[in-house]
């Protein structure tokens, strides 16, 4: 395998050296800022030159073995130049239930990419998959640099290059001032989650800031973390100081100045001609090629809506859409570190230990472990020195939770990880935080520098005496980082290997020192506990499954987005009363349940009480929390392929059974969706999945194969019927063919969207597809006017 | 001190130690591929695995051993379960263990050996080579159809390496037998037929301290060989020579004596083993009531044994082929079921190893196998029916290639893989990957695609600072064992090239034989 591309001149290299010298200074040249120089190098140079990564070795107490181990490990750095511009296609669940392998097959299409490459020839772009982007609701997205497509069809590659290329180079507009305060008329609340600025929030934002500046109106303008309510985004809410608020979604930036004039008046004629004749001219400069998403306005109390909150109890997503993520006075107002000031001034270390464990709170990390023990662990030990640390590597491709988390409620979950070293002693903390999430990384730093000038951090606390220290660490993707022993070697700038535990952290942990690793989720729920006390927790959930769970629902429901249930609500509650039942009238079969460590549960079991033990039972597993509804269009061969391509994907490569096993698997299930499995490849599948399951190191290992097992288990005719060489729902490429039926006007569509000419042009004729050229990419079907397009 | 139980036997050993030294211990060895004596625990091969009371399975190298604790570490799951780690590791394991001439050669003759010893000059080591599986190997070299040379890889490339001719020329250069034979044992053979099989069958009893006696209707020794092939081809002084050497041997011929039913009593009533030579027979009332098929005695195709116990047959007695290597073979393999039977051991035949295989060589590894191969054609001795000059054979015999693993004996992988009865083919669901040689000037030759990532050469490297060393490149199925920065492996390796070959357990790298 080639790496580290060098082609550099001599002034190239004299460049990088002095670049990587500045780097190197910055980070330190110890081992653990391995990570962090590689990151820093990568965003200056594109990638990493060898001369850089040898200039490293040779500047830094960090061996060639070392840097070459890390730089080929992490999923985020390149060894070779990439393109101007990162296609970024997201291959997360929700979007590859809805077609993301077909919209990659047509962006490499569009670039002629061969097997293997991914930049285009000129170096303009480069395709990437990634697993998930956060905004599962919006499926299939594609993001091109910083702005986002949602709801892709293969169909549309040329629209949205034209449309991305359309923005380069545009003007950014004029910041918006703040209205003095005096006279306010009333608020704009506009939700800045992910899904929102992948939605387009941040075009609303600058839309409603031009309009109420060219209005001159007196409104607060609010920027609001995720409300849960991913499906509707962006979304525009007005609350006027007399009268009902209103809450827009879907909205386009052209829609905003009928929402704004509709609930305000401006205040003079002048403003308001100045306002129509900014109107008149932006109207033409507006490039209206694009067609997004749909656009209504709705009303919060509407049915549905109150439903899709009501179910809900927040505690770690307490009081959404109401607090800006990073106003600490607000945060406060609404009581923000209360919860601090009652552990740090009131109570001892082993007084806030014992809250915690009363309250029965288990890991929300997947496996889990109750939280109290493991708090309890790391107090009880002698050692002086100890850390805490903030998982937020959250890697399951579908689910984005933690990342909301961070990115709407920053100082809820820094409050947790203060408490937290209170508790066990611990003097220094990190947030490891995925390099895919740069918004939540953003928040994340600027709460923790509010925090250090309000005392909440550094020295002396709230002059309670306890000191503590936390700073961010940003991972450089790998989903094994997510399991613990793993993000502690990440931590210590090595391979996300794992290890075996015991030693579990909580006794030999970060640099050998013990070390409490909790999960966001774990964290955001801390405050709430503390504050509210660990009664009020406890009564809510099942027996052994307490408090509530922060869910990313997805995939073929009505209403997806972020919810935060009590432990024991059932999938059949949350599927069709919080998400609304099936879109598109399809009949629900199965939920996919904690992403790659997960499984499916047929649509049979619904009323299974989602909780720990419930979901293991079932075979699933609470995992990370992704909640991804499949119909009866969805094929389950495929949905377990998909699963096990991503683990083999990131499986570390430690252990046999995990880096084979998976492979193995895969290759399998390959061999099933294209119809050339036999039935003794069904039993060796099993049989590679239960050893992949018992024989593994660690948990991604362990768990790899449930997606295979579940679905073998609940779905096995499926996979019988493969074996015959049908795939029942059309979904698994090599088994399907499309043809034109009865209904087809000669509309000439389907021809002018096929990107292979398998369909030739013939206006007021029956089209004919020729299925030896056809390659299923699904682009004909809906651009059908007439249905007559059929797959079977 | 804790105690605990391994395998229902008691163990006390100091805290901290693993279960798996804790069961050395108790004399239990688990198998195990990534520990190594010199380094901590890692967890990689997985072959490790033991239960617990619960049935909970972990990997015992890297779990320690506490009070109480009932560990099992041998029974039908975990021998699953090491089985199938086992064969997912041979599933991306690309090498063969014995080069395919090698088993392709019906008497399995160690034939890269003998080639490279012929390429160092070696004649009389190059012979004992030959003779531990091919008696006679003038006679065959001249008349062996070769079906070693339809396997060589070389074969792929130009043409195969002449190893026949190879082989007659070992034969050809020894004029005796060049080494002791051990005292006699007190056990005595007879063989009733002395054609190629039977003069191999007493050849290997003998030298197995067997008291060997052959008996045959004709008056000299040599059975179809000296009947049925043209002198040309086969001289008779060449036969006369060789057989001699097995004569020397102290393998006493009886000539002139036909064996009926009567005679053949007397001898498995005089002698302790019975091996039945006799050649092809057309009618099987002569085959002295031992059980038959229609293409002669029945024998177990492992051993050789017959109906009757303490009686062998081999050759074309039990069925007729024109392969006189095939015959020599059997006489060798009999000779290891006579002794078994002789020991009263039980009877198993010759030992045969598991091998890993990879098939056929592709475009692209030409080159990788050239670099340690004479690249020069094929040579052909000038005129018909003579072989090469010693100044031949060294240049011939460096065209062989290196196909066999120079791990092949010591292999751990080879070794849990036969003790466990892997299938290597089970898991084989992708097309393999392309064999790479990364070969040190002198030193070692490290083979990336024998590799099973344990990771022992990078920690080495890594505990005796390297300057480069060797290192993980990449993740999950595509993570490689590498050299950073491009570097070669003299680069990489400069004081522990020595070290990390001997502490690798499989033949991805290895200790580069100088000639």
């Amino acid at each position: 395998m080639p790496y580290g591309v060098s082609g550099l001149n001599k002034e190239g290299m004299e460049n990088t050296s002095r670049i990587v010298d500045r780097i190197i200074a910055e980070k330190g040249k110890e081992k653990k800022a391995l990570i962090s120089i590689l990151q820093a190098i990568q965003k200056e140079l594109n990638y990493l030159p060898k001369e850089a990564l040898r200039h490293v070795g040779e500047h830094t107490g960090i061996t060639p073995a070392e840097i070459i181990s890390v730089a080929t490990f992490y999923s985020q750095f390149r060894l070779r130049p990439a393109g101007e511009h990162m296609i970024k296609i997201c291959v997360g669940t929700a979007c590859h239930v809805k077609g993301s392998g077909q919209v990659y097959d047509a962006f490499a299409r569009k670039f002629g990419l061969g097997e293997g490459e991914t930049t285009d020839r000129k170096g303009q772009y480069t395709l990437e998959k990634v697993s998930c982007l956060g905004c599962c609701t919006l499926a299939p997205v594609v993001q091109i640099d910083q702005v986002t497509y949602g709801h892709v069809t293969t169909s549309q590659v040329d629209e949205i290059l034209a449309d991305f290329e359309s923005r380069a180079g545009k003007k950014e507009e004029k910041k918006f001032r703040l209205a003095d305060g005096t006279e306010i008329q009333g608020e704009i609340r506009i939700g800045l989650g992910s899904c929102c600025v992948a939605s387009g929030s941040d075009e609303i934002r600058k839309a409603v800031e031009t309009t109420v500046n060219s209005y001159g109106l007196k409104v607060k303008l609010k920027h609001v973390g995720c409300v849960g309510m991913c499906h509707q985004v962006p979304l525009v809410e007005i609350v006027p100081t007399e009268g009902e608020p209103t809450l827009y979604s879907r909205v386009k930036p052209e829609d905003v100045k009928d929402i704004v004039g509709k609930h305000f008046k401006p205040p003079g004629l002048f403003s308001r001609l100045k306002g129509k004749l900014l109107d008149s001219v932006e109207y033409i400069q507006t490039d209206a090629k694009w067609e997004g998403i749909e656009r209504y306005a709705l009303d919060v109390r509407d049915k549905p809506v109150s439903s899709f909150l009501g179910n809900q109890i927040p505690i770690a997503t307490e009081y959404r859409g109401i607090i800006n993520p990073l106003d600490i006075e607000e945060y406060k107002s609404r009581g923000g570190f209360r919860a601090i000031r009652r552990a740090l001034l009131e109570m001892t270390p082993t007084e806030v230990v014992h809250e915690l464990k009363e309250s029965q709170i288990r890991g929300r990390g997947g496996a889990g472990f109750p939280s109290g023990i493991k708090w309890e662990l790391v107090a009880r030990h002698g050692d002086l020195q100890k850390y805490v640390v903030c998982n937020g590597d959250e890697g399951d491709p579908g689910a984005f939770m933690d990342r909301m988390l961070l990115e709407s409620y920053p100082y809820r979950v820094i409050e947790g990880l203060i408490i937290g070293a209170y508790a066990t002693g611990a003097t220094k903390g990190f947030f490891y935080i995925r390099a895919e999430y740069p918004l939540a990384v953003r928040r994340i730093r600027e709460a923790l520098a509010t925090c250090y000038r309000e005392n909440l951090l550094g020295e002396n606390i709230l002059g309670s005496g306890f000191s503590f220290d936390a700073e961010i660490y940003e991972g450089a993707g790998a989903f094994v980082c997510g399991e613990e022993t793993a993000l502690l070697q990440s931590l210590m700038g090595n391979r996300g290997y794992p290890r075996i535990r015991p030693p579990f952290p909580a006794e030999k942990g970060y640099m050998g020192h013990p070390t409490l690793v909790n999960n966001v989720e774990t964290l955001a729920q801390i405050s709430f506990i503390l504050r509210e006390g660990a009664g009020l927790f406890n009564s809510i959930g099942t027996i052994h499954s307490k408090g509530t769970k922060v869910f990313a629902l997805a995939g073929k429901v009505v209403r997806g987005g972020l919810i935060e249930v009590p432990m024991g609500t059932t999938i059949r509650q949350v599927i069709f009363e919080i998400g609304g039942g099936i879109a598109n009238g399809r009949t629900f079969k199965a939920v996919q349940i904690g992403g790659p460590s997960g499984g499916c549960i047929p649509a049979s079991l619904a009323d299974t009480p989602i909780d720990f033990e419930s979901l293991t039972e079932m075979g699933a597993m609470m995992g990370s929390g992704g909640l991804v509804v499949l119909d009866d269009s969805d094929c389950m061969v495929d949905i377990a392929r998909f699963f096990l391509s991503f683990t083999q994907h990131e499986s570390c490569g430690k252990c046999t059974f995990c880096r084979l096993g998976t492979r193995r698997m895969l290759d399998i299930l390959e061999k099933v969706t294209q119809g050339k499995a036999r039935r003794e490849d069904l039993d060796e599948l099993e049989k590679v999945a239960l050893w992949t399951k018992k024989g593994s190191l660690c948990g991604l290992g362990k768990t790899a194969p449930n997606p295979v097992l579940s679905t073998l288990k609940y779905f096995r005719e499926e996979y019988e019927a493969h074996l015959e060489g049908r795939c029942p729902t059309g979904k698994c490429t090599h088994l399907i063919k499309y043809q034109v039926n009865e209904k087809c006007i000669g509309c000439t569509l389907c021809a002018q969207v096929c990107p292979v000419n398998a369909i030739p042009f013939t206006p007021h004729e029956k089209h004919v597809i020729d299925t030896g050229v056809c390659i299923r990419c699904d682009a004909c079907r809906p651009a059908c006017p007439e249905n007559a397009i059929d797959v079977f | 001190m804790i105690k605990l139980k391994i395998d229902n036997k008691s163990v006390e050993v100091p805290e901290g130690t693993s279960v798996m030294e804790a069961a050395k211990a108790a004399g239990i060895h688990i198998p195990a591929m990534c520990m190594d004596e010199e380094l901590d625990h890692f967890t990689s091969c997985m072959l490790c695995l033991v239960k617990d009371a619960t049935g909970r399975m972990f990997p015992s190298c890297s779990v320690a051993a506490s009070g109480g604790m009932r560990i099992t570490t041998d029974d039908e799951e975990i021998r699953e379960g090491r089985r199938i780690a086992l064969e997912l590791l041979l599933s991306e394991h690309v090498g063969d263990c014995e080069a395919p001439c090698q088993l392709g050669c019906p008497a399995h003759m160690n034939i890269p050996l003998m080639n490279r010893l012929i390429a160092g000059g070696k004649w009389e080591e190059s012979l004992r080579v030959v003779k531990r599986d091919i008696a006679l190997p003038a006679v065959l070299g001249r008349i062996c159809p070769a079906p070693c040379e339809g396997a060589c890889h070389r074969k792929t490339v130009d043409e195969a390496v002449s190893i026949c001719l190879l082989k007659r020329f070992v034969g050809d250069e020894n004029d005796l037998h060049p080494w002791p034979v051990p005292a006699l044992n007190g056990k005595r053979a007879a063989i009733v037929g002395a054609g190629p099989a039977g003069l191999a069958a007493a050849y290997y009893l003998r030298l197995k301290g067997v008291d060997a006696h052959l008996f045959d209707r004709a008056g000299k020794p040599g059975g179809q060989l000296r009947t049925a092939i043209s002198h040309d081809i086969l001289p008779e002084e060449v036969l006369d020579k060789e057989i001699n050497t097995i004569l020397e041997t102290g393998v006493v011929f009886h000539g002139g004596v036909t064996v009926n039913d009567t005679f053949f009593d007397e001898l498995k009533n005089s002698y302790d083993a019975l091996v039945l030579a006799t050649g092809n027979i057309d009618d099987l009332t002569k085959s002295f009531q031992l059980k038959g098929t229609p293409k002669g005695i029945e024998v177990n195709r492992e051993t050789y044994e017959t109906s009757e116990k303490g009686v062998f047959a081999i050759g074309n007695v039990i069925r007729s082929s024109r392969l006189a290597v095939r015959s020599v073979a059997q006489g060798k393999e009999a000779a290891f079921s006579v002794i078994q039977y002789l020991n009263d051991e039980t009877i198993r035949g010759e030992p045969r190893m598991f091998n890993s295989r990879f098939g056929k060589l592709h475009d692209l590894e030409f080159a990788e196998y050239l670099k340690e191969a004479n690249p020069a054609r094929r040579h052909f001795p000038s005129a018909d029916f003579s072989g090469f000059t010693p100044g031949e054979a060294i240049e011939e015999a460096r065209r062989c290639m290196h196909c066999d693993c120079r791990a092949a004996g010591n292999c751990k992988l080879r070794i849990y893989s036969d003790n466990c009865q892997a299938d290597q083919k089970r898991f084989q669901t992708t097309p393999r990957r392309a064999i790479t040689k990364q070969i040190q000037t002198s030193g070692v030759v490290y083979e990336k695609e024998k590799c099973i990532k344990c990771g022992i050469c990078v920690r080495l490297t890594k505990k005796y600072r390297e300057k480069f060393g060797l290192t993980f490149i990449g993740r999950g199925f595509d993570v490689i064992i590498g050299i950073p920065f491009d570097e070669s492996l003299d680069a990489a390796l400069v004081q522990t090239a020595q070290m990390v070959a001997r502490h690798c357990p499989t033949g991805a790298l290895e200790i580069r034989e100088m000639n």
